[in-house]
């Protein structure tokens, strides 16, 4: 009788019940599942979901890879099974209940080392396991004089989640085989290609002689990796990032893989799809950065934030249309942060969401005591959209506040409209249907995608900045013809970063109906609206 | 598996390099290759070289032009391989032809001018459909000759 059961045991006849079974089993830190006959997820506690994204009602086969398609049989010795969703391993004990349900008890792997035995060798790709690669990199770096010699290649798949959501888990398996495939024909038969689990895997390089060896394998990889792949008639498309990290950078084998990854996330934060070395000034970045992510995340409850909102004027009538919100962090210590160095990392892990829904909520309430019809303009990040409660958010927002929906002005960057472009387009055009206006955002500087300004009726444009700065002819000639084209398709058109009065004269020129920059009015807080409304003229 | 007909199309660029000697013989051991690879694969097709561009079709059963695929997408000898179509097809429009190799013939030199911009071919200008086209109207010619 394992642990789950017996805890079971023990607890049903007991008179007073007074912890259910259920909320114990909620509360285990390892995973346990029910599984029906047909294979499907009857009941899944908490760290099932968190370690196999598990839920009734799922197919047991989706949630790990090393399970043969018939449910083991009791008898048998525990299933070494590794996670889809996480990449841990686990092993999986099977007992069956009398009307033919299982209840699966899933012990990581790593607590019971000895007890099953574990092979070396991941079975979907044949490529080694993390204790065989630590093994080998061990012994690598024992190896004395030999250390300097070595390098290992830390690789992540760029949109592979995608594939396996799209495609199916089946798709995803075949096209990991693929790739560990290319893996092993860009590398010598010498060097040991290593999947740690779900996308991640790792080469260790031998006799590497300079650091151009290095450099040549790990852009072969990306290369070859990022090839096209056809599957089952699919054309699928997938890249990959890769950290290098050296031998003689590290003692151990766990340091000199944490090197690998710290070098791999900078790969991924500079757009994926490349390499990069590890160098020493890395952990001092990424430290900086989660001492600034452990900020950011209090930095709403401690009341942080705050919201200056910069004036935007009709070109035509003179008069201020409205303002928009432009958010900023007074950090108790560092001062103030300006948006550009903490936008990115509170897209990165999430935070945008809600500090995005706290910026609307805001801007909202603190527009009500605005005096006349004056709009308030929101940012809205992209990464808003996939949370797929912005509607709601914007409804609330305008609920709670009392602010008249054609009030709100919504702005996107190009980037919201790149991914799931029809999804984005709803929720556009449900706001709009709440009265809300829709700008694009910085357009300009990024796809500029004509397509994007047919797929959605925008109410205005917001031409960059760096058109505006600078006179040349080329930037004159943009901005005249993104002006031309918005206004013939409707839409009004904002030149951003205004600074002179020249700048103004040739915007005026060039057809855009709005103006919004220093020349114009600073950022300002809310309370100085007033003041600032009763005295301006343009 | 699926092993129904499919049709696969894709354009490269030649890594090889442009002295002479060492691209007639690489192009002549991918050839050999391929015919004898391809013969039992059951895929027929056509090859097709010109300024530093390949351009390849490929139709037999799918699971094996996509192995065969994957084997070619790892061949260093070329590289930037863009995939143009993967259709499923009713018959073989190459049924004679393991790999057929379209070359730098002044006939054909001529053929690639009109398709082509004044450097030569450039398939990268093309779709697959139209690729396909081409080759299998050179390959009637070569035939034919
Ligand atoms: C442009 C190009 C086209 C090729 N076409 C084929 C082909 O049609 N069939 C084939 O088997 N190999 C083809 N190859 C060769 C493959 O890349 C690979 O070298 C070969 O299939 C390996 O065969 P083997 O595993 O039997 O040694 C081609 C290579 C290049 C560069």
């Amino acid at each position: 009788m394992n642990a789950v059961t017996s805890i079971l045991h023990t607890l049903e006849p007991h008179p007073f019940q007074l912890l259910n079974t259920e909320k114990i089993l909620e509360l285990l830190p390892r995973p346990v599942l029910v599984v029906g006959s047909d294979g499907l997820v009857v009941y899944a506690n908490k760290a099932s979901e968190v370690s196999f994204g598990a839920f009734p009602g799922g197919a047991v086969h989706a949630l790990f890879t090393g399970l043969g398609t018939d449910l083991p049989d009791t008898s048998c010795a525990p299933v070494s099974v590794t996670s889809i969703h996480s990449g841990e391993s686990f092993d999986a004990a099977f007992v069956s209940f009398d009307d033919g349900q299982y209840l699966v008890d899933l012990r990581p792997a790593s607590q019971n080392q000895g007890i099953a035995l574990k092979t070396d060798v991941d079975e979907l790709t044949g490529l080694a396991k993390r204790n065989a690669l630590l093994s080998h990199l061990s012994s690598a770096l024992s190896n004395g004089s030999k250390s300097s010699s070595i390098a290992v290649h830390c690789l992540d798949l760029d949109r592979f989640k995608m594939v396996n959501d799209t495609l199916g888990h089946a798709t995803g398996d075949l096209l990991l085989k693929k790739v560990a495939d290319r893996l092993k024909a860009a590398c010598r038969k010498s060097d040991v290609v290593a999947r740690l689990g779900g996308d991640e895997f790792v080469i260790l390089q031998h006799d590497v002689d300079d650091l151009a060896a290095a450099e040549k394998l790990a852009s072969r990889i990306v290369d070859l990796v990022g090839r096209t792949y056809v599957l089952n008639g699919h054309t699928i498309n997938i890249g990959a990032s890769v950290g290098v990290a050296f031998g003689a950078d590290a003692l151990q084998p766990d340091d000199l893989l944490r090197n690998g990854d710290l070098a791999l996330y900078e790969a991924k934060k500079a757009g994926r799809g490349r390499y990069r070395m590890f160098e020493s000034g890395m952990d001092a970045l990424l430290l900086g950065r989660r001492e600034m992510e452990i900020d950011l995340r209090r930095a709403l409850a401690l009341k942080q934030f705050k919201l200056n909102y910069q004036p935007f004027l009709d070109v035509s009538t003179k008069r201020v249309d409205g303002f928009e919100a432009l958010l900023r962090w007074e950090h108790p210590v560092k001062g103030n942060i300006p948006p550009l160095s903490f936008i990115s990392l509170a897209e990165e892990n999430g935070l945008i969401v809600k500090i995005g829904e706290w910026v609307l909520r805001t801007a909202c309430l603190e527009a009500m005591s605005w005096p006349n019809d004056m709009i308030v303009a929101v940012n809205v990040s992209p990464l808003q959209f996939k949370a797929d409660t912005l509607l709601e958010t914007v409804a609330s927002a305008l609920r709670h506040s009392g602010l008249p929906a054609h009030r709100l002005e919504i702005e996107i960057t190009e980037g919201a409209l790149l991914d799931d472009t029809d999804n984005v387009i709803q929720t556009l055009n449900a706001m709009r249907a709440l009265g809300v206006r829709i700008s694009m955002d910085d357009f300009g500087t990024g796809y500029s995608s004509l397509s994007y300004l047919q797929k959605f009726p925008f109410n205005k444009l917001k031409i960059d900045r760096s058109f505006v700065a600078c006179d040349d002819a080329d930037s004159e000639a943009i901005l005249r013809s993104i002006a031309s084209l918005g206004t013939s398709l409707g839409m009004s058109i904002t030149a951003e970063g205004v600074e002179t009065a020249e700048q103004l004269a040739r915007i005026r020129g060039e057809r855009c109906t709005h103006v919004q920059g220093y020349l114009t009015g600073r950022p300002m807080g809310t309370d100085q609206i007033p003041a600032f409304l009763a005295q301006h003229i343009l | 598996m699926d092993n129904s007909l499919y049709r696969l199309v894709y354009y490269s660029r030649n890594q090889i390099g442009d002295d002479g000697a060492a691209f007639s013989s690489n192009v002549d051991e991918i050839l050999a290759k391929s015919r004898v690879n391809n013969l039992r694969d059951e895929i027929t097709g056509a090859l097709l070289f010109n300024a530093g561009c390949f351009a390849q079709v490929l139709e037999g059963p799918l699971e094996r032009v996509e192995a065969a695929f994957e084997r070619i997408q790892q061949d260093e000898r070329h590289g930037e391989v863009s995939l143009l179509a993967v259709d499923p097809i009713s018959h073989r429009y190459f049924p004679n032809w393991a790999m057929g190799f379209i070359g730098t013939s002044e006939a054909h030199a001529k053929r690639f001018a009109d398709v082509g911009s004044s450097s030569g071919f450039d398939p990268s200008r093309l779709s697959g459909e139209q690729i396909h086209t081409l080759l299998r109207d050179l390959a009637i010619e070569e035939e034919a000759a």
